[in-house]
Parts: C-alpha cells; sequence; structure tokens
C-alpha cells in the first residue's frame, strides 16, 4: 500500500496540489468578482486567505509562477485589510483580476497535458491560456477572440478535471451507499454457509439411503426429510430478501454515481459574472449581475456548449442593451444596469434565460442591416416579432464592418448554433426601451430527479416529483364521480381530472375503486391525476426515450427499475396540458350526451334575483333548478346531484352562510361547488364566505353576467 | 420435467443437433451455399428471418407499453441498461393480432431496435439455391408486406415461407416513427 501511495506521489507530484489550487482559484475569481461588486471587509479578509494558502501550496511543490503571483496579490489586498469598506481603485482591481487571470492560466495549465513519467511538470506554458482578455478589450473582434479563448479554455478545463470537482458531499453520498450495499453481502455469505451445512446433510441422508441402513418408510429418515425442507424453504427466503435489499441499495449507487456525472449549472456563473464585469468595464457602464438556478444538474458537456454561449448573451447584453448611464438617468432608469441569468429545470429540458433592462433592440437599425442584406424586402414589415426572429435566422451578422447591430448578430448565431447543436431551441423576447431576454432551452440527456412512484391500472410509472403539489386520498365515489366529470373539487377550487389510466391508453377497471387524486402543478396550471395507489418516492435518472419510440406528450422520458426493465417517466407539463384538455373536451361534449352537464341549483328568496340568475344560466347551457329558501336549498341538494350551489346569502330561515356550511359538512354535498352571491360586498363577508366553505363570491351591486359565467366554468362540474 | 411434448425435445435434439453440425462442418458453406435463418410465425403466419440481419433473439423480455400514435409500437424493453423500442412484426406485415408476441428478435444496426413475433418454429440453414424470387421484384404479389418488408421466399421442409427484410422493416419503422434512416447500410448478406 505505501508502495503504490509512494509511487503514485514521485510519478505525479502535483496529483494533490492540483484538486486544492483549482478549488482556491475559483474561490479567489469568484471573492475578486464579489469585491468588485459589493466591497466588504470579509471579503478581503476571506481573498486573503485563499491566496496565502494557495502561495503556501505552490511553495510545497514548487511552483513559483503561482506562489509569486499569490504573493503580489496579497500585497494588494493587505492595505486594505483593516478598512471597513475597503475602497480599493480601479487599477487594483483590475490588477487583482489579472494576477488571478494568470493564476487561473497556470493551475489550468498544470491539469491539461497528464505531465509525462520522470519527467517534470513544464514549469511554464508555451502560451498561457486566458480566459479573459487581459486588458480592456479595444474592437469587437479582439472581445470575439478573447472569448473564443475562453470557451478553449473551459473545454480544456472540463475535459481535464471535472472529475476531481465533483463535490465532496455527493462523493461522501456515494460512499455511503456502497457501505450500505456492502454490508448487504453479509446475510448472503452466511446463507452460503446454511447451504453447505444443510447440503452436508443431504449428502449424509442419501449415503445412508444408498447403504441401505435407512429407506424411505424410515421414521426418522422422513423427519430428517421434512427438516432439511423446511430449512431450505427457509434459507430460499432469507437469500430473496437479501438479494432484494442488495439490489436496491445498488440501484442507489448507481443513481448517485449517475448523478455525479452531472454538474450544477452555478458552476458556469462565476465565468458569465466575470464577462459582464469586464464588458461593463469596457464600455464604462455599471452593471450589476443576478443569477439565480445554480443547483439545476446537467452533463457537463451540455453546460459548457452552453457557457460558451452565453458568455456572448450577458456580453452582448451589457454592450448593446444596456444604455449608457444619461440615456438611462434620462429613461428614467435606475443607473445600475442588471444582466439577469435564470436557469430552471422543466421537465427534461434545461431554460437558460438571460434579462437585460437594457434599450431592446433596435427595430429600427434591424429592419435597415435586413434590407441592406437583402433578408428583407423593402417595405415589407415581417412586425416586431418577425424582424426579432431575423437575428435568430442568422444573416444579419454578415454585415460588413462592426456595427452595432452585426454585433449583436454574432453573439446570436453562437447561441443558434449551440440550440442546434443540442437540439435546442432559442428565442428573444424584445421589450422596446425595457430589455430584451434571450431564451435557450435545451433538452437534458440525463438527468437526476426525484420521481413520485405511483401505479394505476397495473402499470407503475413515475412522476417528477418537483410537480407534486399534494396527493389526496378519493374514496370509490369520489373517483367515480371525478373520473365521469373529469373534474375534482380541491380546497375551494374545481381542478380538471385526469385518470392516469386513461392518459396511459390502459384499460381501468370496470369496478369503482378508491383511489388518489395527484395533484401537479406545471405551466402556472394545477390539475389532478387520479392513480390507484402511490408505490413511494425514489431517486431516479431518467434518459430521453430512444429513438424510434414516439410517445404520447404525457411521457416524458424513462429510466430503469430494479429489474432492468424500463420504467416510464411522466411529464408534468403534458399530463397538465392532456387534464386540461380533456376537461374542457368533457364540458363541450356536455350537450352532445356523452357526459350530461351537472344541473345548478339556485338558492334566493327574492323571485326577481331567481328569475334574473335562471335566465343567465339557461341561456349559456346549463339547467337550472330553483329554491327559495336555504331550508328548501338543502332537501333539493340531497336528493338530486348538482354540480353547483349558487346562494344569497339573506335569506328568512337558515342564511347562505349556513348552506354553504351545512352542505360542506354532508359528505354526500361537500364536492360540490358554492358561490355565495350577495349585496354585502364587506371583507368580512367575504371572509365569512370563505371559511364557511365557498368557492366564490360575487356581489351583487356590481353583478357582471360574465363574471358570474366565469367563475361558474371554473368551478361547475 | 420429462418430455411433457414430444414434439419439443424433439426440436430441441433437432436445434442441438443443428448446432453442433455448425461447427463440425467448414466455415465456407457458411457464406458461399448457405442461409442461417430463424423460421418463426407472427400473427399465426410462417416467416423466416435471416440470422445475420439480427443481433439477438430473446424470449419472455418484459415490455414496457409506451402509449403513443403508433399501434405497432408494442413498447420499451431493458437490455444491459439500454431502452430499446418493440415493434411487432405482425402488425409491421399489417396482419396484427391481439395476442401478445412473446419473441422478440434485436434487429443488426442503430438505432436499437427489437422486432416482436409470436413463435419460434426454429433455426434452419437452408441452401441458396432454396431461396425463390430473392429480392422481390415489384409487381409480385402474394404476402408481400408494406413498404417491401418480404423478400423473396424460402423453400423449407414443410411448406415455403416469406423471408422477412430486417433491414426494410427498420426502413418502415424510421418511415413510421418519423426518424431518418441512417446512412450507412445493414449489412446485408
Amino acid at each position: 500500500m505505501c508502495h503504490s501511495v509512494q509511487s503514485v506521489m514521485t510519478r505525479d507530484p502535483l496529483r494533490y496540489f492540483r484538486i486544492e489550487a483549482k478549488e482556491l482559484v475559483d474561490q479567489i475569481s469568484a471573492g475578486v468578482l464579489d469585491l468588485d461588486q459589493q466591497p466588504e471587509a470579509d471579503v478581503v479578509a476571506r481573498l486573503l486567505r485563499f491566496a496565502h494558502t494557495l502561495k503556501g501550496a505552490a511553495r510545497v511543490v514548487r511552483q513559483q509562477e503561482i506562489a509569486d503571483r499569490a504573493h503580489e496579490f496579497e500585497e494588494v489586498l493587505v492595505p486594505h485589510r483593516d478598512e471597513s469598506t475597503p475602497a480599493l481603485p480601479a487599477d487594483q482591481m483590475r490588477e487583482l483580476l489579472r494576477l488571478n487571470d494568470e493564476i487561473s492560466g497556470f493551475v489550468t495549465a498544470l491539469s491539461a497535458p497528464a505531465p509525462p513519467v520522470a519527467e517534470p511538470a513544464p514549469a511554464e506554458p508555451e502560451e498561457p491560456i486566458r480566459t479573459v482578455p487581459l486588458n480592456a478589450p479595444t474592437t469587437q473582434a479582439e472581445v470575439d477572440q478573447a472569448h473564443v479563448d475562453a470557451e478553449l479554455a473551459r473545454g480544456a478545463d472540463a475535459a481535464s478535471d471535472r472529475p476531481e470537482r465533483a463535490a465532496t458531499a455527493d462523493l461522501d453520498d456515494l460512499l455511503d451507499a456502497i457501505g450500505e450495499a456492502s454490508s448487504r453481502i453479509a446475510p448472503l455469505r452466511d446463507g452460503g454457509r446454511t447451504l453447505n451445512r444443510l447440503h452436508r446433510n443431504v449428502e449424509t441422508l442419501g449415503e445412508r439411503m444408498r447403504v441401505g441402513r435407512t429407506t424411505v418408510s424410515d421414521a426418522s429418515a422422513r423427519t430428517s426429510v421434512r427438516r432439511l425442507a423446511g430449512e431450505l424453504g427457509a434459507l430460499g427466503r432469507r437469500l430473496t430478501d437479501a438479494v432484494d435489499q442488495v439490489e436496491r441499495e445498488l440501484d442507489e449507487v448507481r443513481g448517485r454515481a449517475e448523478g455525479l456525472r452531472l454538474v450544477p449549472a452555478g458552476s458556469i456563473f462565476t465565468a458569465l459574472r466575470r464577462a459582464v464585469r469586464d464588458a461593463a468595464e469596457a464600455e464604462g457602464k455599471p452593471v450589476r449581475f443576478q443569477a439565480s438556478g445554480a443547483d439545476v444538474r446537467m452533463g457537463p458537456h451540455l453546460l459548457n456548449l452552453i457557457s460558451g454561449a452565453y458568455l456572448h448573451v450577458v456580453r452582448n447584453a451589457v454592450v448593446h442593451g444596456i444604455e449608457p448611464e444619461k440615456q438611462r438617468i434620462a429613461a428614467g432608469k435606475p443607473v445600475e444596469g442588471t444582466v439577469a441569468v435564470h436557469v430552471e429545470r422543466r421537465g427534461r429540458y434545461a431554460e437558460f434565460r438571460c434579462a437585460d433592462d437594457g434599450r431592446g433592440f433596435d427595430l429600427a437599425a434591424l429592419r435597415r442591416t435586413a434590407e441592406e442584406r437583402g433578408l428583407l424586402a423593402p417595405g415589407l414589415d415581417p412586425g416586431p416579432q418577425g424582424l426579432i426572429d431575423l437575428v435568430l435566422h442568422g444573416g444579419i451578422s454578415t454585415a460588413p464592418g462592426v456595427t452595432e447591430v452585426a454585433g449583436r448578430g454574432i453573439g446570436m448565431d453562437v447561441v443558434r448554433d449551440v440550440a442546434l447543436q443540442l437540439g435546442g431551441e432559442v428565442s428573444i423576447a424584445n421589450r422596446p426601451g425595457q430589455g430584451a431576454t434571450v431564451r435557450l432551452i435545451v433538452p437534458l440527456t440525463l438527468l437526476s430527479m426525484n420521481g413520485l412512484i405511483v401505479e394505476a391500472a397495473g402499470t407503475t410509472t413515475t412522476m417528477p416529483l418537483d410537480a407534486v403539489r399534494r396527493c389526496v386520498r378519493l374514496g370509490p365515489d369520489e373517483v367515480a364521480t371525478a373520473t365521469a366529470t373529469a373534474r375534482l373539487a380541491h380546497e375551494r377550487e374545481v381542478l380538471p381530472f385526469l385518470p392516469l389510466a386513461q392518459a396511459l391508453r390502459v384499460p381501468a377497471g370496470e369496478e369503482p375503486r378508491s383511489g388518489v387524486a395527484v395533484v401537479l402543478t406545471a405551466d402556472r396550471d394545477t390539475v389532478a391525476i387520479g392513480v390507484d395507489r402511490l408505490a413511494g418516492i425514489s431517486t431516479l435518472v431518467a434518459r430521453p426515450l430512444p429513438d424510434l419510440a414516439p410517445a404520447a406528450p404525457v411521457i416524458g422520458s424513462v429510466s430503469i427499475d430494479l429489474d432492468g426493465n424500463p420504467r416510464l417517466v411522466l411529464d408534468a407539463h403534458g399530463l397538465v396540458a392532456e387534464a386540461r384538455q380533456e376537461s374542457t373536451t368533457a364540458r363541450g361534449d356536455a350537450a352532445a350526451a356523452a357526459r350530461p352537464r351537472m344541473p345548478i341549483l339556485v338558492v334566493d328568496d327574492s323571485l326577481t334575483t331567481r328569475m334574473l340568475e335562471r335566465s343567465i344560466l339557461e341561456s349559456a347551457g346549463y339547467e337550472v333548478d330553483l329554491a327559495a329558501s336555504g331550508e328548501e336549498g338543502l332537501e333539493r341538494a340531497r336528493s338530486r346531484r348538482y354540480g353547483l350551489y349558487l346562494t344569497d346569502i339573506d335569506m328568512p330561515g337558515i342564511d347562505g352562510f349556513t348552506f354553504v356550511a351545512r352542505t360542506r359538512a354532508d359528505p354526500q354535498l361537500a364536492h360540490v361547488p358554492a358561490i355565495l352571491v350577495s349585496s354585502r360586498a364587506s371583507a368580512e363577508d367575504r371572509r365569512r364566505g370563505a371559511e364557511a366553505g365557498a368557492s366564490a363570491y360575487v356581489v351583487k351591486g356590481e353583478f357582471n353576467q360574465e363574471e358570474l359565467l366565469t367563475h361558474i366554468r371554473r368551478l361547475i362540474l | 420435467m420429462t418430455a411433457r411434448s414430444g414434439s419439443v425435445s424433439r426440436r430441441v435434439d433437432q436445434l442441438r443437433d443443428d448446432f453442433d453440425r455448425s461447427f463440425a462442418e467448414p466455415a465456407r458453406s457458411h457464406d458461399e451455399e448457405h442461409l442461417e435463418l430463424l423460421t418463426v410465425r407472427a400473427g399465426g403466419r410462417p416467416y423466416a428471418i435471416k440470422l445475420s440481419q439480427s443481433s439477438g433473439v430473446h424470449p419472455d423480455r418484459p415490455v414496457t407499453p409506451l402509449p403513443g400514435p403508433l399501434p405497432a409500437l408494442l413498447g420499451l424493453a431493458g437490455f444491459a441498461g439500454a431502452v430499446v423500442p418493440v415493434y411487432d412484426l405482425a402488425a409491421l406485415l399489417d396482419h396484427p393480432v391481439a395476442e401478445v408476441p412473446r419473441w422478440l428478435v434485436l434487429a443488426a444496426g442503430t438505432p436499437p431496435l427489437g422486432l416482436a413475433f409470436h413463435e419460434l418454429d426454429g433455426h434452419v440453414r437452408a441452401a441458396v439455391s432454396d431461396i425463390i424470387r430473392e429480392t422481390g421484384q415489384d409487381g409480385e404479389d402474394g404476402g408481400r408486406g408494406r413498404g417491401g418488408t418480404l423478400r423473396g421466399l424460402v423453400d423449407l421442409p414443410g411448406g415455403s415461407r416469406p423471408i422477412i427484410d430486417i433491414p426494410a422493416a427498420r426502413a418502415l419503422v424510421h418511415a413510421l416513427a418519423g426518424h431518418a434512416q441512417a446512412t450507412d447500410e445493414e449489412n446485408a448478406p
């Protein structure tokens, strides 16, 4: 053991330094940008600590260049150590960034080629790889070249050191899971021993029979055989259990190991932030960088490509989007511009958004350029979005000379190429005078997710857990009603209800059974999906459906279960869309008698109101029953199934609040939504209505036919 | 466990003999004068499949149904961590039956593709001279499937069988699934 460690150390003395230095450089890079944006004393202290650690470590492994620069870095910062709000002049800030880049270049160079045996690592790389321009760029071409360099650097970076950067916590989890799996082997080993013993017993028994000392009619032989059978049975069960457990643990191991291949989106934020900072400095514009969604994980290759493209996008936002200070002030905007990058997982896609609060795209200039380039027939008006789309379709950037429009076009060309390469889509939302948002959506090949395992009509599938709001147990009657009406009353709202069996095109059992409604939210819409039962939660790695397997939109991806068989992973967006559509169809078809629309019960002591409401509802195609008091309303409610109650508040006898509360308390009626219609408009009354369980509250004074019908359409079963 | 059905054990013996013989014979005859064929039944009809066009035959592989636009797509099966779409041969040949196929043959080439059939009759070696109407000409009638999936007939004891051309079946699936056919051609002996 000692020997091998020793030999590793002699062969590659920098092995551990590379890991440490890489981490320190990452921290220093982020720290410098922190300091630039929000000068705080503890940032200086932190940077000094990192630089000092790096200096020490570099000296140990004789990386003098790195040690020297870390030292210079310290020298710049030391005078500011005791300032409560460190105030670094711009040239010192630039010096820090320069040193940061140099250190970063040296460290990257250490990792790039594996040093050959018996040859010292090259002390000085032939050409230090620059991750960002060392000096403020003066031309578009220079900046673009710097970005190409940065992309290259990042590519090398990712190829060489990704495994070393796997988060320690993830590795710990993986090791735990492996340990757990190993510990499950012990029962198998015990089982092996037991099996050997039983084997010997059987052989002894066989031997005795062979020599005729024992015959099958022998009572003791029968006892032995019975005992053996019993022990074998028990052993079989134990082994089955043990194997099951090992399998589960190994599955966990595999899930975690696959997860390690993925890196968090946040790992590209520092580079983006730096690009924004450099561009802002070059342009002399104060710009703030914001980022969110750092935890979304995806494949390193994908992230690299996107990072390269987004460097252009954020830079474009600063250079072409954010206005000069004077213009911003004149436009009533904050002096400091904002460029925000947001990463989000949407089903099996990742969405990258870059939004700025600048001037937006110059449509007039775009049109001129497009006409000059012959991309647009003069006089033709493609509309604002049409002009923007021209940017995405290329050609704009081929304009001679580096103009404002062409500059933006080049950046968009890169994004478009990346989108094409990754099978994704790019779009631009332009808000003239307010800013622009560039959105890139790419499919994720491997995706680590938490899933809710559900069963429906004998089929097991997985729902993405992050879309699940809650699960509601349903009795057989409730399942039947929800299925028949394609609606489910839930928390004073009626949700579209879609039995999963129907979405999966598998025949559901004919017997109405109890089940579970899984309430899902996606695309700002909420629906309920009916399943037979929940079968647990698991971490899984979802992969895209294979080629040659076109599937319904409710299917998002596929994972591999414990037995090596594919298990479908549902797509929340697809389910929501289908449930919404089925539900609408069910309502639309109502007149066609496939699903008769349920009648509405109107409860009001005023004849005028009753008649008015009836005429509104009937002309909207509903069947209406009337009750002149709360008591009569309750009686009718119990004698017929209604889709909705529409009730007045002030009535002789029981009032509307009581009517609603009583129907809520009756398990047979509780699922029917109720709307209160009253001339009372106070907040207190609305609150009481909500407390009683009313789904909506309509004020008679502001009585609006459309509003009422909107409520009803939203609610009615 | 003893011969419940004599025909099965006979067939096993025959398969075993065929298998053993294939080693005993000089290799040249494989390529030159003989074709290795799987004799199968899909949707109740007899067919033959060239072994060289497949990369494996599997019984009773669990197939996860996949709801979607193609009735011929039975679902997905797992093979060593890969997810393979499985199509019903009988449905591809335009005579689907309700019965779920038991066997599946993996088509050679990429992307992965499984073709399911109902029964495996056996594995035979047929002389090239027994193949008639090889690479079926257009205008032929009897039993040609959609997209020219059937190419030729083979005369075997017990009758002649249409030969399912796996690359053609793959091309049909690619067309159904709206997937561009890979440019590299299958190895088609």
